[in-house]
């Protein structure tokens, strides 16, 4: 018959991600091989447990939701796919029990390819493959709300006195509702006196539209009237908090907390398209989520001597239990360490330079930022891992320079001592802002930044990646930004040293083919073990690096470099959204792994064993070890054909 | 008529005879292969097992207009459904030459001109061919006495008697299921059933309308419908579908 009769279903087809890579003949050859199918809604078409798919599903019209059965008859929602996206590829692809448990949302119109020829595009089809194995990473999100599959090791939740049930809440239930509000011109001792009515600790303060100008909180009155003699006739526009932080109601609780936690408020109003609902406040949360997680970031606050910082680390790990129990995703883990170890590093700093100046050191001689290099520079140090960080300050006159350099070198080395004292071990290789090398002033950093990049020898080239990850904290993050810009010149110029710090990639190509033997031989005694880090994020994030030092890019997260470097269409967004779905399962998986190796009393590693994963784990590991090959063949490419021209 | 009568199974023994007849008339005679397998085409239908389970050819044609007596096929398109699903490899589509002018009103509905059509094969040789794709299976078609018209001037010119797989009429699906009662035919409901109707009462998106396998996919999207409503009222039966849908035999 040759060409397809119907070229408008070849065409939607054609549409749909990966079919879009197909050639045309081939393309004609697998659409001629589908049959359409009609589910009216509520029907369930994929059973969870139940034997798996016999077709790919592409949908035509219509929506269906992917769930996760749970044990006491709820289910989770994993996703729900529309028009133009597929379902079926996970139990076809795993070939065992589906998973996961498809309905239909409304009545769906869907073009099935039976399992033959699906399998048959996979294997043949790179494209295929990477999309439907990713695909199983957007599943991710399911996998990582049951936490049978993190914890091989079951303890529960209630270890951790809290309510999984509850703490999945959104905000929307948690919250206050009916607020109470007022005008901005009412006296704020009437606005008091409404609060102790009410009985609740803020009054949102309400234009004409009903729009939230800013809210009047306990701490307000205390701070601002009580303490700070403002007068209490006058209107509460005077002393209220601005600009009022909102948040969606469907935010996840741990959402809520985070900003709380983020900004240093205790409560947000709850709204949705300009239109206030409620507020939120942290004692709301804390009902929920037991005192700990809002607790262990304020907790840091209160303390007052060096002695109490002893592992107060350990405190951050039962919150990244819960979180990877919640299902939040690696950034908010992520993003809630870095809040704790910031604040812990500042009130590190604060005690110290009081300390000092109790010790007739005196004050600091000059304005000062710490720099978090590494992970922690990256703002991706979820574990105690080894600490690197230096320290910069601004120039002195020459007769204090050296008076000067002693003062900050003796703060460097007592504030690297207490990370060590609050959990940060310290590593033989690692930069150390108790080093002369690493603790140094603005033009004394600059020379060392030159000369790095001119490959003058200043330090060895594999410690020189993580130095680049460099960012303020406790200080000004105008120094981060003006060493941020002597490195862009830098790099400039000496454009040979990106070549030789992309070369150290290939020391650690991920090991694809071990994950495959070892899977094959299941029976095998020995114990394989495959390091997530140094085969799975240490090549990722230094292959991210290298992208994004080429580009002159000042984020120094992997996430956010990945996310500059699509926009600037350095790397596809297909590319680059695999990379970050590889990143965030390995940095999921690692903390799994190490919350359980301290919960089981050993030493934490980054080693796994993949006989210990889930089939669904493993496969997503092979597959992000791929990615990452993938990046690290990219590299090599670039500078190759740079070195050409 | 009474209830009795209208049942599918009435509707089919009723076939059958017929078809018992027409074999015991045509007892000896040397058939064309063709003739041979369409005389068996009501053999394996069973009465109680699901309509699903049953394949179906739906069929739609684009004629020169709507008078049978005078006007000419252009076109004709079908599917093939198989376990209640489309199979878009399954296609018949083919033009044939009418042997007279098109007229104008109907190119503006299927947009077949007569330059695509020259080259085209006359309309009996189509529907033998159609016909080798039918096979046993049961045909569908909206408002399908027009179709089985065409089809049966073909079969009673080639092999001297009429088509004789059954037939299923998405109009008649629709009247039955979807309209009240209306033995007398006096609410005039035809329009409720058409096939713009009905594609957008159960919000089908065909693509290519107004052609003869864009209609013929449009109604297979709309027998799905029907078999889905029988099923889910208990009703999947082949014996209820031909009760409902069977055109009158």
């Amino acid at each position: 018959m040759g060409d397809f009769p119907l070229p408008r279903i070849k065409d939607f087809i054609r549409r749909v991600t990966p079919f879009d890579t197909l050639g045309e003949d081939e393309l004609g050859a697998v659409v001629a091989r589908m049959e359409i199918a009609y589910f009216p809604r509520g029907e369930v078409i994929i059973t969870a447990g139940g034997p798996p798919a016999t077709d790919l599903a592409i949908i035509q019209s219509g929506s269906v939701k992917v769930t996760l059965p749970e044990m006491d008859g709820g289910e989770i929602l994993v996703d729900i796919r529309g028009e133009g996206e597929t379902f079926g590829a996970v139990s076809l692809l795993q070939g065992s029990q589906a998973l996961f448990e498809v309905t239909a949302r409304e009545d769906v119109i869907a073009f099935l390819l039976p399992a033959a020829q699906f399998r048959e595009l996979v294997a043949r089809h790179p494209a295929f493959k990477r999309h439907f194995s990713f695909s199983l990473a957007r599943n991710l999100q399911a996998v990582q709300r049951n936490p049978a599959t993190w914890f091989a090791t079951g303890h529960q939740g209630e270890a951790l006195g809290l309510d999984a049930q509850l703490a999945r809440s959104q905000v929307g239930e948690l919250m206050t509702l009916q607020a109470l509000t007022c005008p901005p011109e009412t006296p704020v001792r009437e606005a008091a006196r409404q609060m102790t009515r009410r009985r609740v600790g803020s009054v949102v303060v309400c234009g004409a539209e009903g729009r939230a100008l800013g809210i009047l909180t306990d701490t307000d009155l205390r701070a601002r009237v009580l303490a700070g003699g403002a007068d209490p006739e006058a209107p509460v526009s005077e002393v209220m908090s601005r600009p009022v932080l909102t948040i969606h109601p469907k935010a996840f609780a741990f959402e809520a907390m985070l900003e709380m936690i983020r900004h240093r408020v205790h409560h947000l109003v709850v709204g949705e398209g300009g239109r206030l609902l409620g507020v939120i406040s942290d004692h709301d949360l804390r009902v929920v989520t037991g005192a700990a997680p809002v607790g262990v970031v304020r907790d840091l606050d209160k303390i007052h001597s060096p002695d109490e910082l002893e592992l107060v680390h350990q405190r951050l790990d039962p919150v990244l239990e819960m979180l990877l129990r919640l299902g939040g995703s690696a950034q908010y883990m992520l993003d809630l360490a870095t809040e704790f170890n910031d604040r812990l590093t500042a009130k590190i700093l604060e005690l110290t330079e009081l300390e000092l100046e109790s010790q007739g050191l005196g004050r600091a001689p000059a304005t000062y930022a710490w720099l978090a290099l590494g992970s922690a520079g990256r703002r991706e140090q979820a574990l105690r891992t080894c600490q690197m960080n230096g320290l910069v300050y601004d120039e002195l006159p020459p007769e204090r320079r050296e008076a000067g350099a002693q003062w900050f070198l003796t703060l460097g080395s007592r504030a690297v001592e207490r990370l060590a004292l609050a959990g940060f071990p310290l590593c033989p290789e690692g930069q150390l802002a108790s080093q002369p090398n690493w603790c140094q002033d603005r033009p004394g950093w600059a020379r060392t930044l030159d000369d790095l990049v001119a490959q003058r020898g200043v330090c060895v080239m594999p410690q020189a990646g993580p130095l680049f990850d460099f960012r303020a904290v406790g200080g000004s993050d105008a120094f981060a930004a003006f060493l941020r810009q002597r490195v862009t010149k830098a790099l400039e110029e000496h454009r040979q040293f990106l070549a030789s710090l992309a070369r150290l990639l290939p020391y650690a190509r991920a090991p694809l083919g071990f994950l495959r033997d070892y899977v094959v031989d299941k029976s095998g005694e020995y114990q394989a073990r495959l390091d997530l880090k140094q085969s799975g994020l240490t090549p990722l994030v230094h292959g991210v690096r290298v992208l994004a030092l080429e580009q002159g890019l000042a984020a120094t997260a992997t996430l956010e470099r990945l996310e500059a470097l699509a926009r600037r269409g350095v790397i596809s967004e297909t590319f680059a959204g695999d990379l970050r779905e590889a990143f965030s399962f390995i940095t999921l998986l690692r903390v799994a792994r190490h919350l359980e190796a301290r919960a089981a009393g050993l030493e934490p590693d980054a080693q796994v064993v993949p006989a210990s994963l889930s089939p669904v784990q493993r496969k997503m590991l092979k597959d992000s070890f791929a990615i990452i090959n993938e990046l690290q063949d990219l590299l090599a490419r670039r500078h190759q054909d740079q070195q050409v021209a | 008529m009474a209830e009795g009568f209208q049942t599918g199974g009435w509707k089919l023994s009723l076939a059958r005879t017929r078809n018992r007849w027409l074999r015991f008339r045509l007892r000896g005679r040397n058939l064309d292969p063709r003739a041979l397998v369409n005389l068996g085409a009501l053999d394996h239908l069973r009465l109680d097992e699901p309509a699903r389970s049953h394949r179906f050819v739906v069929l739609d044609l684009e004629t020169t207009g709507l008078d049978p007596e005078r006007d000419r096929v252009v076109s004709v398109g079908a599917f093939r459904v198989v376990g209640g699903r489309v199979r878009l490899g399954e296609v018949f589509s083919e033009l044939c030459n009418p042997g007279r002018d098109i007229p104008v009103e109907s190119i503006k509905v299927h947009a077949i001109v007569p330059d695509m059509i020259h080259q085209a094969r006359p309309a009996w040789e189509v529907f033998l061919d159609f016909l080798g794709f039918l096979g046993q299976d049961i045909l569908v078609a909206h408002y399908a006495p027009f179709d089985v018209y065409f089809m049966n001037r073909v079969m009673k010119g080639q092999f001297g008697f009429p088509m004789q797989n059954l037939v299923l009429d998405t109009v008649e699906l629709c009247r039955t299921m979807l309209l009240k009662p209306d033995p007398y035919g006096v609410y005039l409901d035809f329009k409720k059933c058409g096939l713009d109707a009905l594609a957008e009462l159960f919000a089908v998106e065909v693509p290519e309308r107004h052609t003869a396998l864009g209609d013929a996919l449009a109604t297979a999207l709309i027998l799905q419908r029907f078999m889905q409503k029988l099923e889910s009222q208990g009703r999947g039966s082949l014996r209820e579908m031909i009760k409902l849908g069977g055109m009158a035999a």
